[in-house]
């Protein structure tokens, strides 16, 4: 949807246009500011974080982003180290191994709701979305008993299907919304030239559905990317994801913050990544004009 | 023509080359046979349980950092595979305790200790120790030195599994590998500078913190303020204790509380309103390394707390205002007396692990007087349990550069009269959350210390009623 | 386009249902933990005392209706989520728009606004809890000074505490919001558009009849999740007060945490989280049945 009311020029539409950019400039520096002061935090060293009055200027160090990779063996806080890249890799293996098995199943069921008229049908939209009510210390401890007993517990297979309950929910419905949104029209047409149902699916709600299906993936990617409680009870060393690895640099004696900040930077970057690619997807807008 | 002068000249040459060449090999295997070296010489097998295999859960904490790189040493030298697992100590907890109590025992050796373990033994989740100790083919007494612990860390760790009563007797739970207790960690450059007396009484404290803010103009003291039971813990309780003279327990014989009790009730008046008049804004939402930082970064005048926390402030790279901070011991209360608080981590073994004695010497490797050494000279694991390692001549030199001499000798004193605070019973978090929750009520004045103490008491007396330990 | 279709035919009447099936299949698994958690919530189960478990029917339940904090974080819980999506579904759709619209800036600000989904709930709350210390080193009140307002005690007053969690809660889920949005605007069709264009439509009109009515499936959807994790709002507030100061920031998920993992109290935490449960199931009952309406009159 594009702007088309052109409006010759007038002070008012410099006004409103000047607003509107001082709205995109607060907005950017409220969203940027946070990881622009994580970003000086972990260049900082331990005297610079906590200074008072805050430090803005000051003499930065390799040494958070060193410790992460390398490892100090002697004096300092060894432990976490080692394991970071593990992590890392758990991390991308578990959220994509969710997202995906979250799309495998999502897809059809989603294309079901959205298109078919059935028994129940509200019904089980609604269950699936209620797999997301649940606060997640119901199924903590249950789960836990369940994962040591059938051999999941510290197990990728385990993690994945666990994070089912915050992938799968948030993955049918949002997949739901953008299939209704796609006019019946093109599908008849389709069938009408001998698609079948498998073929409408991959043929013409998938590739129109793109902007939408990006979002899903997306969002979906990070809320497994973040997921702190289940992996904390439900993975054991092998299997820890970044974010418990981040907040191993809470010690008894000391809170590293330097490090836990280039940690969590670190931990960005795939979904950077990710979010650079899908970008050109949400962006390119839905050319249904050029289906008519 | 070889002459015997060249024939030995000749075999001086190649004898002295060939020593050379050896030199720095024979030393890197002395270094490792001396590693191993220390060890062999307790007069036990380490090898009886090779091949087996140990998971061990941990919290993060320089003793536990010291053992990593170690390890391998340990696996060198028995034979045992060993898989470990490090969390934050709170989500260490959560962990233990599930594991714990589901009997996985995927957590073999673990962090234990005093307080700790009241809530572990009586479930029967934890072994005790003594067999082990006492088994000559498992332990030699002559070179584990169980005497070289401090005796009132080792009473701490005992408990005959009575509630209300019992630390000191019975069985030995786990093995201390540090030890904590609670002074006052002041500004002495402000101090000085401002002619402000070292608070002897509470009342003083007041004052003193009092003056701080008026005269330097940063926050008289910093002290825990969230709502759960390590703020009690350290200041606030070695405080209570003190001001009762050391008599008081907050529960009775019979597990009722005791919170009601009119020098508590003064006390906590005494303590919120001097953070309310002098501490920091945000208080209410202190953690103890909030405490640190700020007094670290020179923000606040006092910070009654754990001891420790001085290797950090005299650390020129985390503290701004190392070496000038002087130490003493909390305030008395009215005898004269301070009575702090005193915690101790500890090795302790779950009773689902399916190789215990593999499981023990681990236990026995880790807590060996070299091991123990090694911790605090290399990785700062303060304060030392062994007395040896407390006298060793590295750790004095660390130690007893902070504050001038001030901080050992401060610590020292402490100890003689420093005890383990809590009473036995396995609903301290929920004993000392009530609390906290009472002095957030008594800090923002929506009751007054009576009312919030009477509240806590009530809902303490309850608690003990429901889980059937008090009639 | 909407949910009403002619019957479906007799040979395709199985297809809904197998399509269906992987999905259910995998959520049906987590039924078997969620009856135990519920089964949990009638007993008196605490981790440490094995022998004091014992069926106690609605005994739990009775309790937590008489514990005072019961009712303080319940007001709390709907008091926070009604402000915070509210608040965010509008903030939510402002941005939006400004998103799709040709302005300038709008790269920048689509490239940066995926960033705070990609962090962590907890170590945003970390961060945030750094930036907004009330003593001399937070870089709030620092910034703030500049500008002549007082050092604001965010985390350790009564006043301000829920405030903060609003704050870094917003920080963290507005582009959730405005990224779903954003994609509702993206698939909107242009007929309707096109349509007031030639009737001369001023832009207000335009947005009020056309975009806001089609756009409601996505607001609501939007609003629908945010409710529901805001009614379940955990991490941010653990983080930075524990439910405090003074219980300002206590919430029902808080609650039922503190039970089941601070006191291994099983049952009574199983219990709060059966409450919270059911509120999130009314709210989003609700919620959906404003999403089945909407969705039906978007029909083209």
């Amino acid at each position: 949807m594009r702007e088309r009311f052109a409006v010759s020029p007038t002070p008012m539409l410099w006004f409103r246009r000047a607003l509107l950019a001082l709205a995109v400039a607060a907005l950017v520096a409220w969203t940027v500011f946070p990881f622009f002061w994580i970003l000086l935090t972990s260049l900082k060293q331990p005297l610079d974080v906590i200074a008072a009055p805050p430090k803005i200027v000051f003499t930065p160090t390799a040494e958070n982003y060193g410790a992460l990779f390398i490892g100090q063996q002697r004096g300092l806080y060894a432990s976490a180290r080692p394991d970071f890249l593990r992590f890392f890799f758990n991390s991308i293996v578990i959220s994509c191994g969710a997202v995906g098995l979250s799309l495998l199943a999502g897809i059809p069921a989603s294309y079901a709701l959205a298109r078919y008229n059935f028994r129940f049908k509200e019904h089980l939209a609604f269950l699936f979305l209620s797999f997301r009510f649940a606060p997640f210390i119901t199924f903590l401890i249950p789960l836990y008993i369940l994962f040591q007993q059938t051999g999941l517990y510290n197990t990728y297979s385990g993690l994945i299907l666990a994070y089912q309950l915050i992938s799968l929910p948030f993955t049918v419905w949002m997949l739901r919304s953008f299939f209704m949104e796609i006019p019946l029209e093109v599908e008849e047409a389709a069938k009408i030239d001998g698609c079948s149902w498998w073929g409408v699916l991959t043929r013409i709600i998938l590739p129109l559905s793109l902007p939408g299906m990006a979002v899903t993936l997306i969002l979906g990617f990070m809320f497994c990317w973040n997921a702190f409680n289940y992996p904390l009870m439900l993975a054991g060393r092998q299997t820890f994801p970044v974010t418990v690895g981040a907040i191993q640099f809470i010690s008894y004696e000391q809170v590293l913050w330097g490090q836990m900040a280039a940690a969590s930077l670190v931990a960005v970057v795939p979904q950077l990544i990710l979010s650079l690619f899908v970008q050109k997807y949400i962006v390119r807008g839905l050319t249904m004009g050029a289906i008519r | 023509m070889m002459t015997r002068s060249r024939l030995l000249l000749w075999v001086g040459v190649f004898g002295v080359a060939a020593l050379a060449c050896l030199a720095p090999m024979g030393e890197a295997v002395a270094g490792e046979a001396a590693g191993l070296a220390y060890f062999q010489q307790a007069k036990i097998n380490w090898r009886q349980f090779e091949g087996q295999k140990l998971t061990i859960g941990l919290n993060k904490h320089p003793y536990t950092e010291s053992l990593l790189p170690l390890i391998p040493e340990f696996e060198a030298l028995t034979g045992i595979k060993v898989e470990y697992l490090i969390l934050p100590e709170n989500e260490y907890g959560a962990k233990l305790t599930a594991d714990l109590s589901q009997q996985r025992g995927e957590f073999t050796v673990i962090m234990a200790g005093a307080m700790r373990n009241w809530g572990y033994v009586p479930p029967g989740w934890m072994v005790p120790l003594d067999d082990f100790l006492k088994n000559p083919k498992l332990t030699d007494p002559a070179w584990f030195k169980l005497e070289d612990f401090f005796p009132s860390l080792i009473a701490a760790n005992k408990w005959n599994g009575k509630f209300a009563g019992g630390t000191g007797e019975g069985p030995l739970w786990s093995i201390p590998v540090m030890s904590e207790s609670y002074i006052l960690a002041y500004r002495k450059d402000l101090f000085e500078q401002h002619k402000i007396k070292v608070p002897r009484t509470y009342e003083e404290m007041a004052e003193a913190a009092r003056q701080v803010k008026q005269k330097a103009g940063i926050d008289g003291l910093v002290a825990r303020g969230t709502a759960n039971f390590p703020t009690i813990a350290t200041g606030y309780l070695s405080g209570v204790k003190s001001y009762t003279d050391g008599k008081w327990a907050e529960l009775d014989g019979k597990m009722n509380a005791q919170f009601t009790d009119p020098r508590v009730i003064r006390f906590s008046q005494i303590w919120t309103d001097m953070l309310r008049e002098s501490g920091p804004a945000n208080w209410a939402n202190m953690t103890w390394y909030d405490g640190m930082e700020t007094f670290a970064a020179g923000q606040a005048g006092m910070y009654p707390d754990c001891d420790f926390f001085a290797a950090t402030y005299e650390d020129p790279k985390k503290s701004k205002i190392a070496g000038k901070v002087g130490y003493a011991l909390l305030p008395a209360g009215p005898a004269g007396t301070t009575y702090s608080g005193l915690f101790t981590w500890a090795l302790g073994m779950s009773k689902a692990t399916k190789n215990k004695e593999a499981a023990w010497y681990f236990i026995q490797w880790a807590t060996s007087p070299r091991t123990l050494l090694n911790a605090t000279v290399e990785y700062k694991n303060y304060n030392p349990s062994r007395l040896s390692v407390m006298n060793d001549p590295r750790t004095q030199k660390v130690m007893g550069g902070w504050g001038g001499g001030e901080y050992l000798k401060t610590v020292q004193e402490n100890l003689k009269t420093a005890r383990i605070a809590w009473v036995p019973n396995p609903e301290r978090p929920r004993l000392g959350d009530t609390w906290a929750r009472a002095l957030h009520e008594m800090y923002f004045k929506r009751l007054t210390p009576e009312q919030a103490l009477q509240r806590a008491n009530d809902e303490v007396n309850k608690v003990f009623t429901e889980i059937g330990l008090r009639k | 386009m909407g949910t009403q279709r002619a019957p479906a035919r007799r040979r395709e009447a199985w297809l809904p249902y197998l399509l269906l099936a992987p999905g259910l299949l995998l959520l049906v698994g987590m039924l078997y933990p969620f009856f135990l958690g519920a089964y949990y919530s009638l007993t008196s189960y605490f981790l440490q005392y094995p022998h004091l478990f014992r069926f106690v029917w609605f005994d739990n339940y009775g309790k937590l209706l008489q514990d005072p904090l019961f009712g303080i974080s319940l007001r709390f819980t709907i008091g926070y989520a009604t402000v915070a999506v509210a608040l965010q579904v509008i903030l939510g759709l402002g941005v939006a728009l400004l998103l799709n619209s040709r302005i300038a800036g709008r790269g920048v600000l689509r490239a940066t606004m995926l960033m705070p989904l990609m962090m962590p709930p907890v170590i945003t709350a970390l961060m945030w809890k750094i930036m907004m210390a009330a003593t001399g080193s937070g870089i709030l009140n620092y910034l703030l000074s500049w500008i002549g307002v007082g050092p604001v005690n965010w985390l350790g007053s009564v006043d301000f505490a829920a405030l903060s969690i609003l704050i870094i809660d917003t920080w963290g889920n507005l582009p959730f919001v405005s990224l779903i949005l954003l994609g509702g605007l993206q698939s909107l069709p242009y007929e309707p558009y096109e349509a007031a264009l030639v009737d001369g439509a001023s832009r207000w009109n335009v947005f009020r009849y056309i975009t806001l009515p089609l756009l409601k499936p996505f607001i609501v959807l939007a609003a629908t999740f945010r409710v529901m994790d805001a009614l379940r709002i955990f991490d941010v507030i653990y983080a930075t007060t524990v439910g405090g100061p003074a219980d300002a920031t206590m919430n029902l998920h808080m609650r039922a945490f503190w039970q089941a993992f601070q006191w291994y109290s099983m049952g009574m935490g199983m219990a709060y989280a059966m409450v919270l449960l059911l509120l999130v199931f009314i709210a989003s009952y609700v919620l959906m049945g404003y999403w089945k309406r909407a969705a039906e009159h978007t029909t083209v």
